[in-house]
């Protein structure tokens, strides 16, 4: 008895016996959700495992990038909405970025007026739902937009109408596939060419041009080269035949306003990280800076911006991540992405909720971890180090 | 400040120098621009009273459509005749939560449990009938009504869970941690319209056999799900923001783990994270107009299926104003008091 009470009394077993309590309850609570589950899909006649994978889909996707057709199995279905979920969210991030960073810059400006309408962007966009903004793009601006026939002619090589946007499309891809290794090659150039000034800098102190460097092989010459590769490709215009746009490539309307709708919202939040960033560093790191001879442009390049970067990474990676799981508000206007074309669709079509919502989550999941650990070891890397 | 140097501070904002000057002008000219057009159609041009379509001026915003639907902007599809009853459930809740806010300090917490339990069921019992009053289905409850019922029954949900998962994550036990950052990481993951098609899909699934449960319950259970894991992850921002002395001070004076909790850890960390946490419930006002997908009609959702009726074709642009300016006055004003409570708390 005496022993029983000490074992009782003893924190560690105690604390053994509270964790075992929460892992019985929880395996009695899943066992309990699939025994019913089992049981109700055997009254309904769903069937289980992932064998419909291999049957047809016969859905027919308006939106294809992977050379999908109906005759094909619900796996490709499956990938197609993950290819045209990646496709947005990588869009809107770059997009989203650049207008956040104008936006958020715009917002510490000394001009008072133009710090203002910035201040009233965020205020506006960070109040409203996400939804109400996809909503508002498709059916308010893109649904008022003329027929093809009154398009808004982009530069005359791209139309915008109530169908969406056609764009032209490149003949073939071979000149591009150049430049992309022309540009690659610059930058393992321009990497080699950054390591060595920095060793001759810390044994000589000797400055070496990279900026100008830098300048002319990442900036220069890549625009060079895409300006090349454009203009010797052959490119499919779109023409107007009858009653709407024949050859380029037809970006749907969904895609568009999806699109908007993530990159105007989420360049509020992103602005507003901007900011948070920069006025994170303290005055007092500028004064040093000039203090040591510094000009305003190093200051910026080589001590407000890196240390507001690192400020920066944890809220943005968060940010990025929405946009990924914001994608699906697509679903509400039928964008075909993953969640509409395969937990939509192709749950109607067969039925089997728990695979398909399984692999529905695993997409975001997978994606979502890998990011986090790419970013933790990003982040780990320009951490402060401290003694 | 007398006039002048009001004038001069102004011109030297606006003016001060050459460039400054060209900016202002440049970003004046593309105010009106953009402004100019919408002020006229929204305010000059646009007709205010009258019954039917017809009434309106074209090239102007129609007012009148929103005055002939502004009950069911409000209510949905609830019976004219009963929604005396959500007015009530709503002053109810008001009167509650102000009881609360304005008791004196020894009554607060006491008076905040009761009304906790008493209130939610009793707005239930109010907005679905039952036990004297006439039965509404949960199909027929929509608009604001609906995105607030939502919003705050998931939070309901969302914040206990939330609490207990935080505290479950900050836990020294090992088994305990790893099945909070499971449950956290899992709901944090996933996007919340998949949340939602998961709830409607698989709750009547695990359930067992017969036991229906209302296609609305599901949405506020899903959502309560993911706004705990968020919740959760506001309120470890309070739990970490507290000294460790503060739990060794009450373990030495004799208190075990849920009595230091309560009474010595909790308090003081969720007034910390009590922005954080408005914040979450303002991204949940916002989310709440996700239960779209599964056909539940919440003031966006309203707003949107009025765009189908065929005696006012072409209101889309008055529907979704009048509803986004609602969403934008109830969440700027929440963003704003959950702002000057992070600053009282800087002071």
């Amino acid at each position: 008895m005496s022993s029983f009470l000490s074992l009782i009394n003893d924190k560690r077993v105690r604390d053994w016996i509270y964790q075992i309590a929460v892992v019985v309850f929880l395996v009695a609570l899943t066992v309990f959700f699939v025994r019913n589950a089992s049981e109700n899909m055997v009254k309904a006649g769903i069937a289980s495992g992932f064998d419909f994978l291999w049957r047809t889909s016969g859905i027919e996707v308006p939106f294809v990038l992977t050379g999908y057709t109906q005759a094909d199995n619900i796996l490709a279905l499956f990938w197609v909405g993950v290819a045209n979920t990646m496709l947005v969210t990588v869009i809107a991030i770059v997009l989203a970025t650049a207008l956040g960073f104008v936006v958020g810059i715009a917002r510490l400006s000394s001009h008072w007026l133009l710090s203002t309408i910035a201040g009233a962007y965020i205020e506006f966009v960070r109040n409203i739902p996400l939804l109400f903004f996809v909503l508002f793009w498709y059916f308010g601006v893109i649904a008022a937009l003329p027929a093809p026939r009154q398009s808004i002619s982009l530069f005359g090589v791209a139309f915008l109408n109530n169908r969406g946007v056609t764009i032209p499309l490149p003949d073939g891809i071979e000149n591009f596939r150049v430049a992309g290794l022309v540009i690659l090659a610059c930058a393992l150039v321009f990497w080699a060419f950054s390591l060595w000034a920095r060793r001759r800098r810390e044994r000589t102190g000797q400055q070496a041009p990279t900026l100008v460097v830098g300048l002319a092989l990442l900036v220069a010459v890549p625009l060079l080269m895409l300006a090349w590769a454009t203009l010797a490709t052959r490119w499919d215009v779109p023409v107007l035949r009858g009653f709407n746009y024949r050859g380029g490539f037809a970006v749907i309307p969904e895609f568009v306003a999806l699109l908007a709708a993530l990159v105007t919202y989420t360049a509020g939040f992103i602005a507003e990280i901007v900011r948070g960033g920069i006025q994170s560093v303290s005055h007092g790191q500028t004064e040093a800076g000039s203090a040591l001879g510094l000009r305003s442009g190093q200051i910026l390049r080589l001590v407000t911006i890196p240390q507001a970067l690192r400020v920066m990474i944890p809220p943005m990676t968060s940010q990025y991540l929405n946009v990924l799981k914001n994608s699906s508000f697509g679903a509400a206007i039928a964008y075909p992405d993953v969640v509409s074309l395969f937990m939509g669709s192709a749950l109607n079509n067969t039925g089997q909720a728990i695979e398909i919502i399984a692999m529905t989550l695993a997409v975001y999941l997978v994606i979502g971890l890998a990011v986090s650990a790419f970013m933790n070891w990003y982040n780990a890397r320009i951490a402060l180090v401290t003694r | 400040m007398n006039r002048t140097s009001a004038l001069s501070l102004w011109r030297e904002r606006l003016f001060g120098t050459p460039f400054t000057g060209f900016v202002t002008l440049a970003l004046a000219f593309g105010i009106a621009w953009v402004a100019v057009p919408i002020i006229r159609w929204a305010l000059i041009d646009a007709t205010w009273s009258g019954t039917t379509r017809a009434d309106c001026a074209p090239g102007g915003a129609c007012w009148v459509f929103i005055r002939a639907r502004f009950g069911q902007f409000m209510y949905g599809l609830y019976p004219v005749d009963q929604r005396w009853r959500v007015d009530l459930a709503g002053i109810a809740f008001v009167l509650g939560i102000a009881a609360v806010v304005f008791a004196p300090q020894r009554l607060k917490l006491r008076l905040g449990v009761f009304m906790l339990v008493l209130l939610p069921p009793l707005g239930i019992w109010l907005l679905s009938g039952g036990f004297g009053l006439a039965y509404v289905e949960t199909r027929e409850w929509g608009g604001l009504m609906l995105t607030l019922f939502i919003s705050i029954y998931a939070s309901l949900i969302a914040i206990p869970l939330g609490i207990l998962f935080a505290l479950g994550r900050q836990s020294q036990l090992r088994v305990i941690r790893l099945i909070s950052v499971v449950f956290i990481e899992f709901w944090r993951g996933v996007p919340i319209i998949a949340v939602i098609f998961l709830a409607s899909l698989l709750l009547p699934l695990i359930l067992p056999g017969g036991i229906g449960i209302d296609r609305l319950a599901r949405a506020v259970i899903g959502l309560g799900f993911v706004i705990a894991a968020y919740m959760a992850e506001a309120v470890r921002g309070g739990l970490q923001a507290l000294p460790k002395g503060q739990r060794e001070a009450a373990t030495a004076l004799g208190l075990n783990y849920w009595k230091a909790t309560g009474l010595i850890i909790l308090p003081q960390a969720l007034r910390i994270s009590l922005p954080a946490m408005t914040n979450e419930f303002i991204a949940l006002i916002k989310n709440t107009t996700l239960v779209l997908v599964v056909s539940i009609l919440d003031l966006l959702g309203i707003a949107q299926a009025s765009l189908a009726d065929p005696n006012w074709v072409g209101m889309n642009m008055e529907a979704y104003a009048f509803s986004g300016a609602i969403y934008w006055l109830i969440c700027f004003a929440l963003s704003r008091w959950s702002r000057s409570l992070e600053n009282k708390r800087r002071l």
